[in-house]
């Protein structure tokens, strides 16, 4: 389907993940808004689960191969490459994960196609594709513009909606064999280690207080758990506090950790980058202290102070204090 | 074992972010540069392969002329070696180029391990690592938490994130170009009056070629993000804020 739109699936033990189903949305309204058509490629070593399901696309090629049981980058780029050849797509959706990202660079060089990274929205515009991403941590948006030819774009989960990857009927689906031998490759893929166990479900709390790298140190990690602890919920927090070592890799919200939706989400010191708001952005209240005002934290929150939150935490210690001791 | 570390100078975002009259790239003389996050873990990460294996280890800085200071930080944590590869402003943040730039001044350099930030902060057009290792025919795997070599070199054995926060152990035959997410410690410090020390005596080698130009995507605005579903900014000091906040969630039944 030369000039058509191709999805490459992610999927986990025969479930295609979220971002999959968003990859199908924007691709079926690019697809439409073409003119042309949307395949759905998934690659894996078992393509009974992917029989039945009513996804959005007009086909969906499934390849199958014992070397492509779990993600190995290589096995991926190798299939992919051949298969992008042929199909000879205007544009090929990756998830911006660390799948995605470890295949746009290998493709881009062996489709000498350009990647378009972060990416957030994609439009035709007379015949031209024209996509909006979020740039530096998020604080800005890029427009770009790609007139012809091919392009491979990391679409970043959150920027469609997932039920629009789906329709009422199951489309084509055609199982094929690897297209090149996967013998001998450089990358092996050799197991999954056991989460670490935690000693609490973050994504059943309904009140989470966030420590962002605001909070500068571990130190001051304190007044957060009293805060916490005052209203019956945790701490959690974002990926640079959890580097640093202040708090385990078990509370760690957003892509490379929980996806959380509380009822009440106090963002404190979390400047609100990409990949910490698509772990968060739906919660139902969302309060943000921030001291920088272009922190796009400020862009999902529901309320927002730039006071420093070294100060408003014991305050507000204080204020609910005094209001449950005047009730 | 010979392991290289890539620093890629960008633009602070904690600072504010000036939109040059062009309207599609920043003004060059409001930006602050440091040494991009991830590539900081790559750093931490080189540093470790190098204690743990001895390896030599050559930090290579890319960039401005800032990126000088960046590999006197990374020679006073322990790198043995610093290279600098400059880069016009209009080339810093686009992977293609450097990738294909790097490319051509690394292939005589027979590095076993060559580390980068998984992604960075100023570029549109995805993983560096990733097209620095198609040019140079080796596999490169990102997202990385955890690298260690075998003591011969021949092979690394690598922690990556999956979606969801699921780590797999990875085996890759080296050489090969790695993508770090995440060092297995914190980036370690250096103090400034050992860098200012390692200064005075650092030899800095410069590698200078013309880029490439390869096919890449130009940024045609800049902008900040639509204020759509921006939050209601609550005025007054710290306590006021606080009796606000207190006020809505008593109201919302959360106290």
């Amino acid at each position: 389907m030369s000039g058509g739109v191709v999805v490459v699936a992610e999927h986990a033990m025969g479930e295609l993940a979220d971002i999959t189903l968003e990859m199908l949305a924007c691709g079926r309204a690019s697809a439409d808004a073409s003119r042309s058509g949307l395949t759905c490629l998934v690659l894996t070593d078992d393509a009974r689960p992917f029989h039945a399901l009513p996804l959005a696309a007009d086909k969906t090629i499934v390849v199958q191969d014992p070397g492509l049981g779990s993600f190995n980058p290589e096995a991926y780029a190798k299939v992919l490459g051949h298969l992008l050849k042929d199909l000879a797509p205007r544009l090929v959706l990756l998830g911006n994960t660390t799948v995605g990202t470890d295949l746009a660079g290998p493709l881009s060089v062996a489709l000498s196609a350009p990647v378009v990274g972060n990416c957030i929205k994609v439009d035709w515009l007379d015949g031209k594709l024209v996509f909006t991403s979020k740039l530096y941590g998020g604080k800005l948006v890029a427009r770009s513009v790609i007139e012809r030819g091919s392009v491979l774009t990391l679409l970043m989960a959150g920027s469609y909606r997932k039920e629009r990857g789906m329709k009422d009927a199951v489309a084509p689906i055609e199982v094929r064999p690897s297209p090149v031998s996967l013998e001998g490759l450089r990358i092996r893929f050799r197991e999954f280690l056991k989460p670490e166990a935690a000693d609490i479900d973050l994504t059943k709390i309904p009140i989470l207080v966030c420590a962002g790298r605001g909070v500068k140190g571990p130190d001051n990690l304190k007044p957060l758990r009293e805060l916490a602890d005052l209203l019956r919920g945790a701490v959690c927090a974002t990926r640079p506090v959890v580097d640093q070592g202040w708090l385990p890799r078990t509370r760690q919200v957003g892509r490379s950790g929980l996806i959380v939706k509380p009822r009440l989400y106090l963002a404190l010191g979390v400047s609100g980058a990409p990949e910490h708001l698509e772990g968060m952005k739906d919660s139902e209240l969302i309060v943000a202290v921030n001291t920088d005002p272009s922190a796009p934290i400020f862009d999902v929150a529901d309320y927002g102070s730039t006071e420093d939150l070294l100060e408003v935490v014991p305050a507000l210690v204080g204020a609910i204090r005094a209001m449950r001791g005047s009730t | 074992m010979k392991v290289a570390v890539i620093l890629r100078l960008v633009p602070d975002v904690v600072e504010e972010l000036v939109i040059a009259d062009d309207g599609r790239s920043l003004a060059e003389d409001e930006i602050m540069y440091i040494t991009n996050e991830l590539d900081e873990h790559a750093l931490e990460q080189a540093l470790l392969l190098k204690e743990r294996r001895g390896a030599r280890l050559t930090a290579i800085g890319v960039g401005g002329d800032q990126a000088r200071d960046a590999l006197a930080t990374a020679v006073a944590k322990g790198a043995d070696e610093a290279v600098y590869v400059p880069l016009e402003a209009q080339d810093r943040a686009d992977s293609h180029r450097i990738g294909a730039h790097l490319a051509g001044l690394l292939r005589q350099e027979r590095f076993e391990v060559l580390l980068a930030g998984t992604q960075s902060i100023d570029e549109l057009d995805g993983s560096l690592g990733g097209i620095l290792a198609s040019h140079l025919g080796l596999p490169y795997v990102g997202g990385l938490a955890a690298v260690d070599t075998d003591p011969s070199g021949s092979k690394a054995t690598v922690k990556k994130e999956f979606p969801g926060g699921r780590l797999a152990v990875l085996e890759v035959s080296l050489p090969a170009v790695l993508g770090i997410q995440a060092a297995e410690q914190p980036p370690r410090y250096a103090a400034v009056s050992r860098i200012m020390q390692v200064k005075k005596s650092l030899q800095v080698k410069e590698w200078k070629a013309p880029v490439p130009d390869v096919v890449g995507v130009r940024i045609t605005g800049l902008a900040k993000p639509e204020a759509a579903g921006r939050a209601e900014m609550i005025p007054g000091d710290a306590e006021s804020v606080a009796a606000r906040i207190a006020r809505l969630l008593q109201e919302r039944g959360l106290l």
